[in-house]
């Protein structure tokens, strides 16, 4: 039986957000659509990231002055996750502006955004 | 290992110097001359890095690692525990690195001399495109692997619209979007190896993985999967092999040069940390000879078909990178020596036949075989360099991809698939056909131009002579003493096949 605690259900979104950004990607014509679902496929990665450094109870991680040493490991939060998060923000960023870019060129070089016509080099 | 020459304050300098040389090189724009001198210092400051820094590791929190039996050294190859970010120079990054840096110099002579405006911006995203194949190379650590072949990704696409043309835009975006995909996995393997074995450093994941552990298995598979899916897609390989094919077709020729070579090595570098990670797993080795064979076939096809001579060097290119991966999926001693010999050859002698390609381009106005036609007459040097180039990658002796070659074939034989040595083989016949149909077309089919004087062509760079020269010389040098190179990439392999977790 799975338990349906916040760490599962965190991961079932991501999972969830992982999908319809492929999809978005994969099967959307319209190339605008294509960018926002990528933003949702680096989105449902940030939120497994994150998910994956989450503790029940677990206390943040620092090592402060009295705080119990063998506790410590055991319940101090996942940090490298969130870490990861804040560099794939910034990739995500960059990517997206890459894309926002050419999406703009290729609009003003064919009058559309349809990536089937784009590709193919037609007119609107 | 010398604990003094650990932690190096050299190995950053592969970061910092194109990072600097691109931020300065942005600022000034267009002024060519200031231009030419911070290019050209700058590559040859990385030449010159690359050479006299020792062998060693930089760890980025200066942190040592922890031995299971208490205290801490700064000795990674001993069984330490959290090594964290990391980065190693050893003799497979210095062959790797110090060719990257002298074609990077060509590359950016080349584009001082023929570009006219606007130039500094391009070549600071030259100077990027060598960093991230440096973090590649270099990196022990899941983190910057991603970041590298992330930023790798972005900066292709750029290095790519430069040209201004549709095509070129396309390709991009295609690209762009795939690297979003890709970026993705990564990220997502990365997180499912953190979450398994509480590692970022490779050799921790490693030494922490949980091989026996049958309720993991399925975990392990999809970041198996994920890590495969990064490496076709910064390799080239089959079945996204059109990407990097449109990628390397739609860039200026000496781009590609540096493009095909930060390929190379961010296949040579995900391959090797894929063998290290996964390679006990079952299926694994032979996911990765499938993708190799697949890459390998589909890219020597493609080339026969096409028209272009660019394009059928940018298909050549895709299915060498299947030679490549042929060596390192073997999984061998002498299948790894094979593969890594062949990345660093195949960067040589594709150099050779993109730079030539160049000058059909400023003979011909073009590179289409169909209408460019005669170039021998005009420039007999060039048909020489380009019949050498063909001869080097088709595997004829005494060049380099001879050697290679060679080596392949046997370590396939040694590994019990005489079926793979054969497909090497005809990988080699096809890829003769394929060049030799388009070097005889352009350079002695007689030149059918219907007035004289039409096809003048454009000014070569002198520069382009210069290199190809160089790069003949490295061909020719590599094949008849292999053992200058072979020298760098033995202790890569040995580490890879006895003690993976050694970076």
């Amino acid at each position: 039986m799975i338990e349906l605690n916040l760490q599962f259900l965190s991961f079932m979104a991501a999972a969830v957000l992982v999908v319809i950004g492929l999809g978005g990607m994969l099967f959307l014509d319209n190339l605008i659509k294509k960018i926002i679902a990528f933003t949702l496929l680096s989105d449902g990665v940030n939120l497994a990231l994150v998910t994956l450094g989450y503790v029940e109870g677990g206390i943040v991680s620092i090592l402060e002055p009295g705080t119990s040493g063998a506790a410590f490991p055991t319940n101090a939060v996942l940090i490298f996750g969130p870490g990861i998060v804040l560099t794939n923000i910034v990739i995500g960023v960059s990517t997206t502006a890459v894309l926002v870019a050419v999406t703009m060129v290729l609009y003003q070089r064919y009058g559309t955004l349809k990536a089937s016509k784009v590709l193919k080099g037609e007119r609107k | 290992m010398n604990e003094s020459i650990s932690n190096l304050w050299s190995i950053p300098l592969f970061i910092i110097i194109p990072i600097l040389a691109a931020i300065l090189l942005n600022v000034l724009y267009s002024r060519k001359r200031a231009i030419s001198v911070t290019a050209v210092v700058s590559s040859l400051a990385l030449i010159v890095v690359s050479v006299l820094s020792p062998f060693g590791f930089h760890w980025f929190t200066g942190q040592p690692a922890v031995l299971p039996t208490g205290g801490y050294t700064y000795r990674a190859d001993l069984l330490g525990w959290n090594l964290a970010l990391e980065y190693y120079y050893g003799p497979l990054q210095q062959i790797a690195i110090f060719l990257a840096s002298v074609l990077l110099l060509f590359v950016v002579l080349i584009a001082i001399n023929s570009l006219k405006k606007n130039t500094g911006t391009y070549i600071s995203l030259l100077f990027l495109t060598f960093m991230s194949a440096a973090i590649v190379i270099m990196v022990n650590d899941f983190y910057h692997l991603w970041i590298g072949v992330e930023i790798g990704s972005l900066i292709v696409a750029g290095v790519v619209l430069a040209t201004g043309e549709a095509v070129s835009q396309k390709a991009a975006l295609k690209y762009t979007f795939f690297s979003a995909l890709s970026g993705a996995g990564l990220a997502i393997a990365l997180a499912l190896i953190l979450g398994v074995t509480g590692y970022a450093n490779i050799s921790d994941a490693i030494i922490a993985m949980p091989l026996n552990d049958a309720s993991l298995a399925s975990v392990l598979y999809v970041a198996f999967g994920f890590t495969v899916l990064s490496w076709i897609y910064a390799g080239g390989l089959a079945p996204i092999h059109p990407l990097k094919a449109d990628v390397y077709g739609s860039a200026f020729p000496h781009a590609t040069i540096l493009l095909q070579t930060q390929s190379k090595l961010m296949l040579v570098a995900i391959g090797l940390v894929i063998l290290r990670l996964f390679g006990t797993l079952p299926f694994a080795k032979e996911v990765m000879l499938s993708v190799s064979v697949l890459t390998m076939m589909i890219g020597v096809v493609m080339a026969m078909l096409q028209t272009d001579f660019r394009w059928t060097l940018a298909y050549l290119i895709v299915s060498h990178s299947g030679l490549v991966t042929l060596g390192i999926s073997l999984g061998t001693v002498q299948g790894i020596i094979g593969g890594l010999f062949q990345a660093v050859n195949d960067v040589v002698y594709m150099s050779v036949l993109l730079l030539a390609c160049e000058g059909i381009y400023y003979f011909g106005r073009g590179t289409s075989i169909k209408t460019v036609s005669g170039i021998a007459k005009r420039a007999p040097w060039l048909a020489v360099a380009a019949i050498i180039g063909a001869f080097a990658a088709s595997g004829v002796p005494p060049f380099n991809g001879f050697q290679s070659e060679i080596i392949l074939i046997q370590a396939s034989l040694n590994y019990g698939m005489p079926e793979l040595a054969i497909v090497v083989l005809m990988v080699s016949v096809t890829t003769f056909i394929a060049l030799f149909k388009g070097i005889y077309n352009i350079f002695l089919r007689p030149d059918d131009a219907p007035q004289a004087g039409e096809k003048q062509g454009m000014p070569v760079p002198r520069m382009l002579y210069v290199c190809l020269a160089a790069l003949i010389f490295i061909t020719i040098l590599f094949g008849v003493y292999p053992q200058l190179a072979i020298n760098f990439l033995n202790e890569a392999a040995l580490k890879v096949v006895y003690i993976p977790w050694v970076p």
